[in-house]
């Protein structure tokens, strides 16, 4: 459905993409992660025709993405619905900027939303929530197969959040495609596929359990210990360590096949006077993204 | 804490440089623009003259008009053009002396001339009157003398001819009938280049450009969407003005009312797009309103709105020919005072339909790069 072949974007000589390929099956959620900066929001502005690409293709639905305008709609990563206007005048304006003039489709889409109560209201005096559905309903009211989604759920509380995520599940089940960024792990791991991006390439992509298995023979080690800069200060120049997190009293040591764990147990009882033993745990998509994304090189 | 507050206003103003050039270096070129433009008394006024009698007494009066460079004198070969090379607005005053001039003299039967001047810039109309009057000072008249080889020249009389003065389009030198129809374009100038001027860039600010270009909308169907609401509420605003204009204040009407409704039409055009056009290049509402009012001040004052033309020096005046508001007054003036011919005034209405093609040029080429 969305086809992406070795485009390229430079913004002020600085390259932004670099050589980035994607193939988008119809129907899934796609889920694009990144650090900030890394060029999500680039990537996502380019597959919208805000942003040409310097070379390289874009595809959705086999055709170029200015012919292919009518079968996608964008709700970006800030509000840019007209906040002087009501909800049901935002809605019927995006609905014509498509040519949709019959009214039917928005008031459903109105009431699917919970918007009804709001029909009248400025879309600035909606809260951050309601403003998320209002662009999504905006963005649906031309009924169309793609929705590209730039970080839709920031700053939204987690019941909405989790109302707009069954949304999502409900879009995708009526056979439309979504391209979503988040910095979101819990996000993520609801997406179908998913690709980290980093420095505007791809270094991971498939759904959330391969990219999991992806880090060849990684393992992770776990450790009862409240934080401690020592613990930072004596692991950090082992090498064969790929990432140490700390999350509340629980010290997480992701290491490379060939790292020795007996090395780091017997460093943790030595210089921190640490008793317990560290156990292996199952990777989560945060520490492979962690790990992914960071600048040590794996 | 509000030296904090201040220092980050100017820490906010040093990181926008478009703003600081316009806060500091637009002030100091238009300082040394109006320096150098604004005078109030003109030179080389046009004035042209028909004399029927060419006689040498009458070459004398011609001579003296133009020697002090205030008037720069041409010949027509009748009254009517004479009239109608002010009503034109190619000459200011006109000069009428009668065939019979001469004969009258000699006769000392105190002959009239006629001096004619445009009355639609009262305080222009006045300078003119004044130094008009050097025809009638004794520089000229002790020159008016019978020959008489036996004894020294006598002069004909004291006061040997009498000059009328006949003030044209507006007798009663009204100078509301002069300021209110340049009024009308400046309010309009304001009105639309600022609504216009912050449309773009408040959608580029919030956000809703963005969402509105990854619709299918053509680029095309935007700028005439976002054009066509501000050309009715300007227009509905000109005829506002103007009908306030006519019950307030008396304001003549127009022969023609299509060709003002052309005007309006056409000026507001002009400034609607101009306004695009800041819009365009602006990054935000700050420096398009700051652009807007660094055109209004030099339109104001370079125009012949307040000052006339004439008294702006040669080598600035191609400034003046550069702003729309200029012809804008030139053609009200004329179609609402002086009540021009419509052909005299062609050249004005192609010079602001330029205007249009140029700036609706330009925002086509800035749109297609930029956005």
């Amino acid at each position: 459905m969305i086809k992406i072949e070795n485009i390229v974007k430079k913004i002020a000589k600085k390259s932004v993409i670099n050589k980035l390929s994607l193939d988008i099956p119809k129907g899934i959620i796609f889920g694009l992660l990144g650090p900030n900066g890394a060029g999500k929001t680039t990537l996502i502005r380019m597959l919208c025709g805000i942003l040409k690409s310097d070379s390289g293709t874009i595809e959705i639905n086999d055709k170029p993405v200015e012919e292919a305008k009518h079968i996608f709609g964008y709700v970006s990563q800030s509000f840019g619905q007209y906040e002087e206007l009501s909800v049901w005048e935002n809605i019927v304006f995006y609905a014509q900027m498509y040519g949709v003039t019959d009214t039917t489709r928005l008031n459903t889409l109105l009431n699917r939303y919970n918007l009804e109560q709001y029909r009248d209201t400025p879309a600035g005096e909606l809260s951050g929530g309601y403003k998320r559905r209002l662009a999504l309903v905006c963005a649906l009211a031309h009924n169309p197969l793609v929705l590209f989604l730039d970080e839709p759920t920031a700053g939204i509380d987690p019941v909405t959040r989790k109302l707009l995520w069954d949304d999502f599940y409900a879009l995708s089940m009526e056979g439309k495609t979504l391209f979503v960024t988040t910095h979101y792990m819990e996000e993520a791991e609801r997406c179908h596929q998913l690709a980290f991006l980093a420095k505007g390439e791809i270094v991971a992509e498939g759904t959330p359990a391969t990219i999991k298995d992806s880090l060849n023979g990684v393992r992770l080690f776990s450790i009862t210990l409240s934080y401690t800069p020592l613990a930072m200060q004596y692991l950090s120049d082992i090498e064969g360590i790929v990432l140490i997190n700390q999350f509340g009293n629980e010290l997480r040591i992701m290491i490379k096949p060939d790292c020795d764990i007996e090395t780091i147990q017997k460093i943790l009882e030595d210089k921190l006077q640490v008793k317990s033993k560290l156990k292996q745990s199952t990777l989560d998509l945060e520490d492979v993204f962690i790990a992914l994304t960071q600048d040590k090189a794996l | 804490m509000m030296w904090a507050i201040i220092k980050k206003e100017f820490l906010q103003l040093r990181r926008d440089p478009r703003l600081i050039a316009l806060i500091l270096v637009m002030p100091l070129l238009l300082l040394v623009l109006f320096g150098l433009a604004l005078k109030l008394e003109p030179e080389n006024m046009k004035m042209a003259y028909f004399d029927e009698d060419c006689s040498f007494f009458t070459m004398l009066i011609d001579t003296e008009l133009g020697n002090d460079g205030y008037f720069n004198l041409y010949e027509v070969e009748s009254l009517e053009s004479l009239k109608e090379e002010i009503r034109a607005g190619r000459a200011k005053a006109g000069l009428h002396i009668k065939s019979d001039f001469s004969a009258l003299l000699v006769e000392n039967r105190q002959p009239h001339i006629t001096f004619y001047v445009d009355g639609t810039m009262p305080s222009l109309t006045t300078a003119m009157k004044y130094n008009s009057k050097t025809v009638t000072s004794e520089n000229i008249t002790s020159q008016m003398y019978f020959l008489d080889a036996n004894e020294s020249n006598v002069v004909i009389a004291k006061t040997p001819f009498i000059m009328d003065t006949e003030i044209l389009f507006n007798p009663e030198e009204k100078e509301t009938w002069f300021f209110l129809p340049g009024v009308i374009g400046v309010l309009i100038m304001q009105i639309a280049l600022i609504l216009t001027g912050i449309s773009v860039v408040r959608e580029k600010e919030k956000n809703t450009l963005e969402q509105l270009f990854v619709t299918s909308i053509s680029k095309m169907t935007f700028v005439i969407g976002k054009i066509v609401p501000y050309i009715i509420i300007t227009m509905f605003d000109f005829y506002l003005i103007l009908g306030v204009g006519w019950y307030l204040f008396e304001l003549p009407f127009p022969d023609s009312q299509t060709a003002l409704f052309l005007l309006a039409f056409i000026y507001i055009s002009v400034m609607i797009a101009l306004g695009f056009l800041i819009s365009l290049i602006s990054q935000t509402q700050q420096q398009a309103m700051f652009i807007a009012i660094f055109i209004i001040v030099p339109s104001i004052l370079l125009s012949g709105f307040i000052f006339p033309l004439e008294a702006i020096p040669e080598y600035i005046r191609p400034i003046s020919y550069i702003i729309p508001f200029t012809y804008f007054v030139e053609i009200i003036r004329g179609l609402l005072i002086k009540h021009t011919l419509l052909s005299d005034l062609f050249y004005d209405y192609l010079a602001l339909v330029s205007f249009v093609i140029v700036f609706v040029s330009l925002s086509v080429v800035i749109f297609k790069k930029k956005l």
